[in-house]
C-alpha cells in the first residue's frame, strides 16, 4: 500500500497523469473523519495482474470546500462521490444527494460528533 | 364464499419483502422452496403480486426508506391477510438495533401474526411459521364470513334483499 | 420525433430478491436509458461499526451487511484488525477459513445460476440446481453449526475445528456435487432455449469492462483478468490449485459459463485443503488494541470485496471503509442494460448477481 498525498486543486491534474484504464483498477473513494471539521478524501487504486499493489491519493479537506468530480476520467467514481455527499454533507461536483438517504435529508451520518 | 374459504387454505400465495434484510432470510425461503424442504406441497406459490396473495413474509428491521413501500404492499393485499415476520431482525431489530437508518422491527408499522425467529431463521422454522400462518389465515377467514347481524326487520324489493332500505330505516330510528 | 415511454421495474418485483428501482427508458421494447436507485436497505452499518460496537464484536456485526458473502465480509474485517494486531495466523486456520470461503462462493454461484435459470422461465432447472445447492449447505451446517449466518472467524482464529468425520463428508459431497457440476455444464451449453435466452444478450464488452471498472464473474467473462485471489499474497491460493477462468463474449452465457467454471475449480480448491489440512491451533490468543491505518482486499463471490480500517489504540475504532462488489459493479451493470431489450431485463439483471444488502449496507 504506497500513499501519496495531494491537494483538492492538483488532484484532477495527478489523477490524469497517473490513471490509465488497463492498467489500474479504480475501487472508491473514501472519507475518513478527523474530528474539528477536517476531513481526510482518499481515491484508491488497485494494478491488475499485480500482488499487493494500491496506491492511496489522499488529500485534505474540510466540510464547505466543494470537491472536484474525478468522473470524467473515471466513470464509475460516481458510486463512491455520490456516497460522500451521502454521509458527510460535502459537495461534489456534479453529484446529487439521495443515494442512500432522502434527497432532502438534513442527516450527515459518519461527520464527526457536533 | 365456502368455496374460496376451502382453497384459500389448501394454496395460499406469499409475497415476499425485503425491508432491508441481510439476504440470509430471503435465500432461506428460497431454499424453503426448493426441492429439500419443499414448501410447495402446503400450496405454496411465490407470487410478485400483492393484489393476489394471502401471506406476507416480511424480512429485515425496516429501513428508512422501504417503510411506505411496506405500508403499501400491506394495505394492496386483500382481506383476510397474514403477516409473518421472519428474522429475527423483523421482530426486534436485532443486531440493527439503534442504527441510524432503522426502525426497530416492522411491528411499529404493521401489524404481525406470527414472529419466526432465528439470524438467519433455517428453512424449518420458516415452514414452521408458515404452518402456523395458515391456521391463522382460516380462523381469519372464518371470522370474515361470519353474517352481521341486521338492526330492525328484513325488507325486500321483488325476491331480493334490499340493503339501502334497511340501512334507511337504521339511519331513520337513529335520529 | 422519437417518443420513448418510462417503465419501472421494481422495488418490489417477482424477479427480485431484493428492492432495488430501476427506470428504463424505452424507445419500443429497447431500452436506451437507465436509472437505478439502490439505496432502500441503507441501515448505516458502518457507522455503527464505529459508534456501538468494540472492536471485538465488529467482526459479527460486518457479517450482518450481507447474508449471501457474511463469511468474507467478517474475514476481510477480521484480517485487517489482525494486521493492525500484528498477528499472522498459522497454517491450518488459513487453510480453514480458505476452506469456508470457497464453500460460500461454491452456494453463492449456485443461487445465482438458479436465479438466471428463474428469470430466463426454466423453472424446473431453478429446482434442480436449488436441489443440488442443499449438498453444500448441509456441509456449512456440519461445520458452523448454521447455514447461512454461520460466525466461523474470530479474531485470532476459527470457531470450530474439522474432525475427520466431516472431512469424509466434505468430500463425499463435493464428489456428488462434481458430477451434477458436468450434467448442469452440459445443460447450460447445449439446452436450445436456454441459449436463446442468454447467448449474445446483455453483452459488456472488453473496452467497457476496463472503462467502467468492472469486476468479479463480470469482468472475467468479457476476457478482463482480474481476480483478487492473484492479486493479493494473504492465502496460498495458487498451491492449492486455482486458476483464473475467463470468458470472451461478454454475455449472460459467458457470465453463467465463469461461475460455472469456478464452481468446479472451488470443489478442486475444497478437495485439496481437506487432503492437505495442516496441524496446528485453531484459536490463538491476540492482545493488544488496533492502532493504525490498514486494507484487505478479498475475492468475494461478486468480485473485490475491499476494507479500509482505521483504529486510534483503543476499543472503538475510528473508521471501518465497506467497499462492496455491487457498490462498484453497478456503472457498469447500467450500460450492459442499453441497447437490450425490455423483456431480457430480468435475466440480465440476475445474470449480475447483484446483492443490495452489500451496495447499501
Amino acid at each position: 500500500m504506497t500513499k501519496i498525498e495531494t491537494t483538492l486543486p492538483t488532484l484532477l491534474s495527478d489523477i490524469e497523469a497517473f490513471y490509465k484504464p488497463k492498467e489500474w483498477h479504480f475501487l472508491s473513494v473514501n472519507g475518513i473523519d478527523l474530528g474539528e471539521g477536517k476531513i481526510e478524501l482518499q481515491w484508491i487504486f488497485s494494478k491488475y495482474g499485480v500482488k499487493d499493489e494500491v496506491v492511496i491519493y489522499y488529500a485534505l479537506s474540510d466540510y464547505e470546500t466543494p470537491i472536484p468530480s474525478v468522473l470524467a476520467l473515471i466513470p464509475s467514481s460516481i458510486m463512491g462521490e455520490r456516497e460522500i455527499v451521502d454521509m458527510f454533507g460535502l459537495t461534489v461536483e456534479g453529484a446529487q444527494k439521495g443515494l442512500y438517504l432522502d434527497e432532502d435529508s438534513l442527516q450527515h451520518p459518519l461527520r464527526g460528533e457536533e | 364464499m365456502k368455496f374460496f374459504t376451502t382453497f384459500r387454505k389448501k394454496s395460499p400465495w406469499i409475497l415476499h419483502y425485503n425491508a432491508g434484510s441481510c439476504n440470509g432470510c430471503d435465500i432461506e425461503i428460497l431454499a424453503s422452496l426448493a426441492p429439500k424442504f419443499d414448501l410447495e406441497r402446503f400450496g405454496v406459490i411465490n407470487t410478485g403480486n400483492p393484489k393476489q396473495s394471502d401471506i406476507f413474509l416480511v424480512t429485515g428491521p425496516v429501513t428508512y426508506r422501504s417503510r411506505e413501500r411496506l405500508v403499501e404492499l400491506y394495505t394492496q393485499i386483500p382481506e383476510p391477510k397474514v403477516v409473518v415476520a421472519v428474522g429475527s431482525c423483523t421482530a426486534t431489530g436485532g443486531v440493527f438495533r439503534g442504527m441510524v437508518n432503522t426502525e426497530d422491527g416492522i411491528d411499529r408499522y404493521i401489524p404481525v401474526d406470527v414472529y419466526v425467529p432465528g439470524c438467519a431463521s433455517s428453512p424449518q422454522l420458516i415452514i414452521d411459521g408458515l404452518v402456523k400462518a395458515l391456521e391463522i389465515l382460516e380462523a381469519k377467514s372464518k371470522e370474515i364470513e361470519k353474517p352481521f347481524k341486521l338492526f330492525g326487520a328484513i325488507e325486500t324489493i321483488g325476491n331480493k334483499l334490499s340493503r339501502l332500505n334497511m340501512a334507511k330505516k337504521v339511519h331513520n330510528d337513529e335520529n | 420525433m422519437k417518443k420513448t415511454i418510462q417503465i419501472p421495474l421494481g422495488s418490489q418485483h417477482i424477479s427480485l430478491l431484493e428492492p432495488i428501482r430501476f427506470k428504463f427508458e424505452c424507445e419500443n421494447e429497447r431500452i436506451i436509458g437507465v436509472d437505478a436507485d439502490v439505496g432502500f436497505v441503507h441501515r448505516g452499518v458502518e457507522l455503527a461499526c464505529t459508534r456501538s460496537f468494540e472492536f471485538k464484536q465488529v467482526g459479527y456485526v460486518v457479517a450482518r451487511v450481507c447474508g449471501l458473502c457474511a463469511i468474507t465480509h467478517s474475514l476481510s474485517y477480521t484480517l485487517a484488525v489482525e494486521k493492525l494486531l500484528g498477528y499472522v495466523a498459522n497454517d491450518r486456520i488459513k487453510y480453514l477459513r480458505m476452506l469456508m470461503v470457497e464453500l460460500d462462493r461454491i452456494h453463492s454461484h449456485m443461487l445465482c445460476l438458479a436465479h438466471t435459470a428463474e428469470n430466463a422461465g426454466f423453472e424446473a432447472l431453478f429446482m434442480q440446481i436449488m436441489g443440488d445447492r442443499e449438498l453444500v449447505m448441509e456441509v456449512q451446517e456440519a461445520i458452523s453449526g448454521n447455514r447461512v449466518q454461520f460466525d466461523y472467524i474470530s479474531i485470532g482464529g476459527v470457531n470450530r475445528d474439522l474432525t475427520s468425520d466431516l472431512c469424509d463428508l466434505i468430500r463425499k459431497n463435493l464428489t456428488i456435487l462434481s458430477e451434477k457440476m458436468e450434467i448442469l455444464t452440459g445443460l447450460f451449453d447445449n439446452n436450445w432455449s436456454l441459449s436463446l435466452k442468454y447467448k449474445g444478450v446483455g453483452v459488456l464488452s472488453l473496452e467497457d469492462a476496463y472503462t467502467y471498472n468492472a469486476l468479479g464473474p463480470l469482468a472475467r467473462a468479457s476476457g478482463l483478468a482480474t481476480d483478487v485471489r492473484a492479486e493479493t499474497s494473504d492465502f496460498p491460493y495458487e498451491a492449492l490449485g486455482y486458476t483464473m477462468i475467463l470468458e470472451s463474449t461478454g454475455d449472460i452465457h459467458a457470465r453463467n459459463f465463469v461461475r460455472l467454471r469456478e464452481i468446479v475449480n472451488s470443489i478442486t480448491m475444497c478437495q485439496n485443503i481437506v487432503d492437505n489440512l495442516p496441524i496446528g491451533e485453531i484459536q490463538e490468543k491476540v492482545k493488544g488494541k488496533p492502532k493504525g491505518e490498514d486494507i484487505i482486499r478479498i475475492e468475494a463471490p461478486r468480485g473485490e470485496l475491499f476494507y479500509l480500517v482505521r483504529g486510534n489504540g483503543t476499543n472503538m475504532l475510528e473508521r471501518v471503509r465497506i467497499k462492496t462488489p455491487t457498490f462498484s459493479g453497478i456503472p457498469a451493470m447500467m450500460e450492459v442494460f442499453k441497447g437490450s431489450q425490455y423483456a431480457d431485463a430480468p435475466a440480465i439483471l440476475a445474470s449480475f448477481d447483484p446483492c443490495m444488502s452489500c451496495t447499501a449496507k
